[in-house]
C-alpha cells in the first residue's frame, strides 16, 4: 500500500483500517501524522454529533407502546408555546422572510429566536474575539463592548447564512442580535412584537440587523447601546 | 408469553437505542421536537411490525431505516435526495462559503444529505462503508467517495479556521 491509498482508507473509514494500512502506517511517519490528525478531527466530530437526548425518551417510547398514545416530554409551557409557534411558522417562515415587507424583518427575527429557545439556555462560541471578527466582516466596527457574548450561531437564511448572537448586557439582561446579509431594508427601522418578544430591525453593514428582547424597555436600551457602540459601514 | 418476550425485547431496544436514534434524527431535521416525534413514530411503527423482525442483532439498522422513511414521509417525499451523481458535481461547504469561522457543527449542518447521512451513520452508528451502502441502497464505492470528500472538506475547513484564529 502506498501513501495515497493509505489516505483514502483513512478518510473513508478512520476507525477501520485494514491490515495493509496498519502495516503501512507503522513504516511511514508522514502517514502516521496524517492518521493522527484525521483521528483527532474524528473525535471532535463525534463530540459535536453527540447531541444530548431528552431525558425520559425511552420511558416515553415504552409508555406509548403500553398505552398506544403519544407521550410528550414534560417541557415548560413557555417552551411548548415556542414549539407551537415553530410548527406554525416553520413551513412559511423562509418564504415569508424572502418576501418580507414592512415590519416583516423584525417579526421574522422574533420567529427565528423563538425557533431556537436553546440560544438562551446554552453557551456556544462565547468568544468575544470571534464576535468582533464577525461584526467586522459584516460591516460593524465595535467602538465598545455590547456585553458578554453567550451564544453565536451561523443560521441558514434565504440569502445564505446569518449570525444569531445572544449577549448579556451590562445590566444583566439577555438580548439577541441577528445579522442578515444582502437583504436591504427600505425603511430606517421596523419594530414588531410577537408572543411577548419585541424586535427592532435597522439597515446596517452588509444588510440589516435586528435586536430582539423580551420587553420594549429593554429593547430601547439595547437599541441605544448598539447605535452608540457599533459604527456600521454599508 | 410470546408477547411478554417481545415487549421486553422492545423495551430493552428502546433503552439501548432511543438516544442514538434521537441523535440521528436531530441531525436530519435539526429540531428537538421534530426529532423526538420522529423517534417516537419510528418505535411505534417498529412495535407494530415487531414480529416481522427476523434478526434482533440487526434491530438498530432496521430502526434507522424506519426513521429515514418517517423523516422522508414528514417532508412528503418518498426518499431523501439521495442520488448517485458524480460527487464532483455536488457542492460541499468550504471555508470560503462559511467564512473563516467554520466550525464542525456548521460544517455538518451545511453538508448536503448525500454526504451528511453516510457521515452520521459512520460516526454515530459505527457502520462500515459496505453496511451504509446497503442501508442507503447505493454502492460501497459511492459511500467511500462521499465520506472521503466530506472528511477532506472538513479538514480543509478546520485548517482554514485554525489559520484564521492564528492570524487574529
Amino acid at each position: 500500500m502506498n501513501c495515497l491509498e493509505f489516505r483514502r482508507e483513512k478518510l473513508a473509514d478512520p476507525r477501520r483500517l485494514p491490515h495493509e494500512a496498519l502495516a503501512h502506517m507503522s513504516e511511514c511517519a508522514t502517514c502516521r501524522g496524517f492518521a493522527a490528525e484525521i483521528s483527532g478531527n474524528e473525535e471532535r466530530l463525534a463530540a459535536v454529533l453527540d447531541v444530548p437526548a431528552p431525558e425520559g425518551l425511552a420511558e416515553r417510547i415504552i409508555l406509548r407502546r403500553k398505552t398506544g398514545a403519544r407521550v410528550f416530554a414534560n417541557a415548560s409551557p413557555r417552551l411548548w408555546a415556542m414549539a407551537a409557534t415553530v410548527v406554525l411558522t416553520f413551513a412559511f417562515g423562509v418564504q415569508q422572510w424572502r418576501d418580507a415587507g414592512s415590519q416583516e424583518y423584525a417579526r421574522l427575527a422574533i420567529e427565528h429566536v423563538m425557533h431556537e429557545p436553546e440560544s438562551f439556555t446554552t453557551e456556544r462560541l462565547a468568544d468575544p474575539q470571534l464576535f468582533h471578527t464577525v461584526m467586522q466582516s459584516f460591516g460593524g466596527e465595535m467602538q465598545a463592548s455590547l456585553g458578554k457574548v453567550r451564544y453565536m450561531k451561523l443560521c441558514p437564511v434565504p440569502e445564505g447564512v446569518g449570525w444569531h448572537i445572544v449577549f448579556e448586557t451590562e445590566w444583566g439582561e439577555l438580548a439577541t442580535l441577528i445579522l442578515i446579509p444582502a437583504k436591504r431594508m427600505t425603511s430606517q427601522s421596523e419594530q414588531a412584537t410577537v408572543g411577548g418578544w419585541t424586535a427592532l430591525a435597522r439597515p446596517g453593514g452588509q444588510g440589516y440587523y435586528a435586536v430582539i428582547t423580551s420587553s420594549p424597555d429593554t429593547l430601547g436600551k439595547v437599541d441605544e447601546l448598539v447605535r452608540q457602540r457599533v459604527r456600521w459601514r454599508s | 408469553m410470546l408477547f411478554k418476550l417481545s415487549s421486553r425485547q422492545f423495551d430493552q431496544t428502546a433503552r439501548a437505542y432511543g438516544a442514538d436514534l434521537y441523535r440521528y434524527a436531530w441531525w436530519l431535521c435539526r429540531d428537538r421536537f421534530v426529532a423526538e416525534d420522529l423517534v417516537q413514530e419510528t418505535f411505534a411503527r417498529a412495535w407494530k411490525n415487531w414480529d416481522s423482525l427476523e434478526d434482533l442483532a440487526a434491530v438498530k439498522s432496521w430502526l434507522i431505516t424506519i426513521l429515514r422513511h418517517e423523516h422522508a414521509r414528514l417532508y412528503e417525499r418518498k426518499q431523501l435526495d439521495y442520488t448517485d451523481e458524480d460527487p464532483q458535481d455536488l457542492d460541499l461547504p468550504s471555508a470560503v462559503q462559511t467564512g473563516a469561522h467554520l466550525e464542525l457543527e456548521q460544517f455538518v449542518e451545511a453538508l448536503p444529505p448525500t454526504y451528511r447521512e453516510p457521515l452520521l451513520l459512520q460516526v454515530l452508528g459505527g457502520y462500515s462503508c459496505s453496511e451504509i451502502a446497503s442501508m442507503l441502497d447505493t454502492t460501497e464505492g459511492a459511500i467511500t467517495t462521499r465520506l472521503t470528500r466530506a472528511r477532506q472538506a472538513m479538514r480543509a475547513g478546520l485548517d482554514a479556521h485554525e489559520a484564521t484564529r492564528g492570524a487574529l
